[in-house]
């Protein structure tokens, strides 16, 4: 039904996609699988008209699709299930399946009547419960999911690309939208399912395809492979890059969490000792982000209890964290943690100076000399400390937040996603850091998803999901294999599969 | 290549200068319109008489720099110049004492900000809806209780032993410059300091350029919107006092009318942009005393007072203008080149 054959694009000259090619068959669910940063993405948005290929060709339902666009492989059948939803949440239900498809009564008016008995029917014929006049900002999210796919199908949609559907749905609703895929499929409708659950893939995928850098690694039947041979391809044998770590010597416990509980995240037990790093993954929505933020005072404990050098928190203050000697480095730097209008000098001091605000006045010189400093240990490149931060790189920003926090004198780091949208180069860099402040006696918590960079820096890794702590591994069992088997719950999922042999 | 860097540099640097200070570009065209227009009239005092007409707006005008760098914005200001100073009078009219009437001003001033500043800084409503709530709530306060009374003015009791004092204040000078001038000064200067060379300031830029980051960074964003909007209400006690000293009385219809805009004008003028987090608060003082020389200018040609604003407006759209549109051009012209 779908054939892409030898798909390549490049942006800005590097190359994201090498000679890829991609089928589906009518009536199949197709898993297509692979890390961040693999080009599935890039894939399908190729597939829908996003993206321009730079060569190869695509072939739908027996037509050839050349120049394609939004508009045109929407109107070939391909209908695209964003992450991010898109719908209209100020609309209702029935106006967000009838938008610019509206029907209406001889006199050109809206005729409202007939637009709901037709959203009723189709949610009827789907098993969809769902009311066509309610609010879409009143739906929950797995209801969302649902009309964006009714309304998908209402288009007259062929196949169906489903981008990580069941990342906020909960097991319910995963449940309600495999019966949904299952019963379309024996209409003949196909997808696509991106997805990094191993178990979800195994329950519901019928085929599989893997990419791995750019580049197509293998195809064949779900039910002929495993979840650790599809991590195997997954993450493949990397390159492993010279070792940073060294071994050290960690002292008494800074940080412990009993039976901790906020938003995202519940029950967490763990005790991290001064001089530690270490390194917790998951996927995205595993609630390590909001564990951090926790720590940090963004968010309120909601139970369980926080000691920071055996001193219990309370309030959720991210000022009194400070004053505790605890920082965060937020993911996504451009919105959480630059200060855009600020130069480089400006946004390394304005956190220190929220803890020493009794003195007004700003040294001027006495700043730049501190930054100096700060700059030659952090190997920050900049012309002046006037720069503005926007005019540096991802890298040399990152350093300069890092620089912000060490200028408060924070031992305990939380850093979420730090080296998210930063070239290899000054991500080495940045590991070298970690290591070198754990050896000055900083305690450091890093959250990536990426295993290699944590081999570099951590002592311990712990795998969260689904807001629980799954496990702690040890150095030597922090393969990225054994990492993303619970990291997406396979381990369970493979142990299932077991019984049923 | 490291000639050409530096080339690059230099060049950025003085287009980028003109940019942050074109509100002294505007001032001195207009300023020099002004003296081709009064020619061999123009005289020292005459001068300086701009920046006593400057002050009562200038002085509230730095108040609402202020709230414009944190993104918001107060409309209230002219209401507040009217309810505090109409209160003002009855202060002095009862106390006899200019020291106590200017506490009671800055005090109110304070009480006034603090209104608004709570229910944007902490129920953390929409600015806008606020101040334009407040704006509606503090002149008619003060028109209504002039009305209980039965007066139709706050007029200050000329019989005071202490009037003429305070009154001399008003028309004082010292060594030619007004009294009311080297207040504005002295106000641009302290502002210009607090926003530039404190850490209060660097807040205030902060959150009006990234809240979310200025948050995760520690800043305690709450208590600096409410702060910056005690700073505005504190500055309008202390432009209602020098207005008394001026003047003498209030009508609480008129006073401080349009003032909002103005002030929001001599802000963007001097360069603040009203998206927050950018610009600096000196120009306010040129922009202030723009749209005095064009009240000047107009008197001085004998046109009538209502197209006052037509030319206000026009040299506000201008300003604006020169700022947003023209970099956005160079931008678009340099580009290729970058790339």
């Amino acid at each position: 039904m779908l054939k892409m054959t030898d798909i390549s694009k490049s942006f800005f000259g590097v190359p994201v996609l090498k000679h890829v090619s991609f089928s589906v068959e009518q009536g199949e669910v197709h898993a297509l699988l692979g890390e961040n940063g693999a080009g599935k993405s890039t894939l399908m948005n190729i597939l829908a008209g996003v993206y321009t290929r730079d060569s190869g060709t695509v072939v739908f339902d027996g037509e050839k699709l050349e120049h394609t666009t939004v508009k045109s492989s929407d109107a070939a059948g391909i209908a695209f299930v964003h992450q991010e939803l898109n719908l209209f949440n100020d609309l209702r239900v029935f106006e967000n399946i009838f938008l610019r498809k509206e029907i209406t009564t001889k006199a050109g008016m809206l005729n409202k009547k007939a637009m709901i008995l037709k959203t009723r029917e189709l949610f009827d014929s789907l098993g969809v419960d769902i009311e066509p006049t309610a609010m879409v900002s009143e739906l929950e999210t797995g209801k969302k999911q649902l009309l964006e796919i009714a309304k998908a199908l209402y288009a007259s949609a062929k196949l169906f690309i489903l981008d990580e559907p069941t990342t906020a749905l909960n097991n319910e609703e995963i449940n309600h939208l495999f019966t949904i895929i299952r019963r379309l499929k024996e209409q003949g409708k196909s997808f696509v399912f991106i997805s990094h659950k191993m178990t979800e893939i195994f329950t519901i995928a019928d085929r599989y395809t893997v990419l791995r850098n750019g580049e197509f690694i293998n195809t064949g039947n779900i039910s002929e492979t495993t979840p650790k041979d599809i991590t195997k391809m997954m993450v493949g044998s990397k390159y492993c890059e010279q070792e940073a770590y060294e071994t050290r010597e960690c002292g008494a416990p800074v940080l412990e969490l009993n039976n901790l509980s906020g938003h995202g995240f519940s029950d967490v037990n763990l005790t991290i000792q001064k001089g530690e790093v270490v390194g917790f993954t998951g996927l995205v929505g595993a609630g390590v982000s909001e564990m951090f933020q926790t720590i940090f005072g963004v968010l309120p404990i909601t139970g369980g209890v926080l000691r920071i050098r055996s001193c219990a928190i309370a309030a959720n203050s991210v000022h009194k964290a400070m004053k505790n000697r605890v920082s965060m480095i937020p993911s996504n730097r451009k919105e959480n943690s630059i200060v855009p209008d600020f130069s480089l000098l400006e946004n390394s001091y304005i956190s220190e100076h929220t803890l020493s605000s009794r003195f007004q006045h700003i040294f001027s010189r006495k700043e730049k000399r501190r930054f100096r400093r700060l700059g030659e240990t952090l190997n920050i490149k900049s012309n002046s400390t006037s720069d503005m931060i926007t005019s540096l790189s991802g890298g040399n920003q990152q350093k300069v937040i890092l620089a912000r926090w060490l200028n408060t004198k924070a031992d305990i780091l939380l850093m979420d996603n730090p080296t998210q949208g930063i070239d290899v180069g000054a991500k080495a860099e940045i590991y070298k850091l970690i290591n070198q402040l754990a050896k000055e006696g900083k305690t450091i918590l890093v959250n990536t998803l990426e295993i290699p960079e944590l081999q570099q820096v951590a002592d311990r890794c712990v795998v969260f999901y689904h807001g629980h702590l799954q496990t702690i591994l040890s150095r030597e069992e922090m393969s990225e294999e054994n990492v993303m088997l619970w990291a997406t719950n396979a381990i369970n999922s493979s142990e299932v599969a077991k019984t049923h042999e | 290549m490291n000639e050409t860097r530096v080339k690059l540099k230099t060049g950025n640097s003085i287009t980028k200068t003109l940019g942050n200070y074109s509100f002294i570009l505007i001032f001195l065209v207009i300023f020099f319109a002004f003296l081709l227009i009064n020619g061999g009239a123009t005289t020292w005092s005459g001068v300086m008489n701009i920046l006593r007409h400057s002050a009562v707006v200038g002085v509230l005008s730095f108040g609402m720099g202020l709230v414009i760098i944190t993104g918001g914005i107060d409309l209230s200001v002219g209401s507040m110049l009217s309810l505090i100073g109409g209160l003002s009078v009855v202060v002095f009219n009862a106390t006899n004492s200019p020291i106590i009437t200017l506490f009671f001003a800055l005090g109110a001033g304070i009480l006034c900000g603090l209104i608004n500043g709570v229910f944007v800084g902490i129920a953390q409503m929409p600015a806008f809806i606020v101040t334009l709530s407040t704006m509606l709530i503090y002149r008619s306060i003060a028109q209504y209780y002039l009305r209980t009374m039965g007066l139709s003015i706050y007029n200050m009791e000329g019989t005071l032993s202490s009037y003429d004092a305070f009154y001399g204040f008003g028309q004082a000078k010292w060594l030619t410059v007004p009294v009311v001038g080297v207040v504005l000064i002295a106000v641009t200067a302290i502002m210009v300091y607090v926003s530039t060379m404190t850490k209060f300031g660097k807040t205030v830029f902060a959150v009006g350029s990234n809240e979310k980051a200025a948050q995760l960074a520690g800043i305690n964003v709450k208590r600096t919107r409410v702060l910056v909007f005690v700073i505005t209400g504190l500055l309008c006690g202390l432009s209602s006092f020098l207005w008394l000293g001026m003047n003498g009385s209030v009508d609480p219809a008129t006073i401080g009318k349009s003032y909002e805009m103005y002030a929001i004008a001599a802000v963007v003028i001097g360069g603040v942009s009203m998206s927050g987090g950018k610009g600096r608060l000196l120009g306010v003082l040129f922009g202030a005393m723009s749209y005095t020389i064009i009240d000047k200018i107009i008197a001085s040609l004998g046109f009538d007072a209502l197209i006052n604003d037509t030319i206000k407006g026009s040299i506000l759209l201008i300003a604006v203008f020169a700022q947003i549109v023209v970099p956005a051009i160079r931008e678009k012209v340099r580009k290729p080149k970058s790339i």
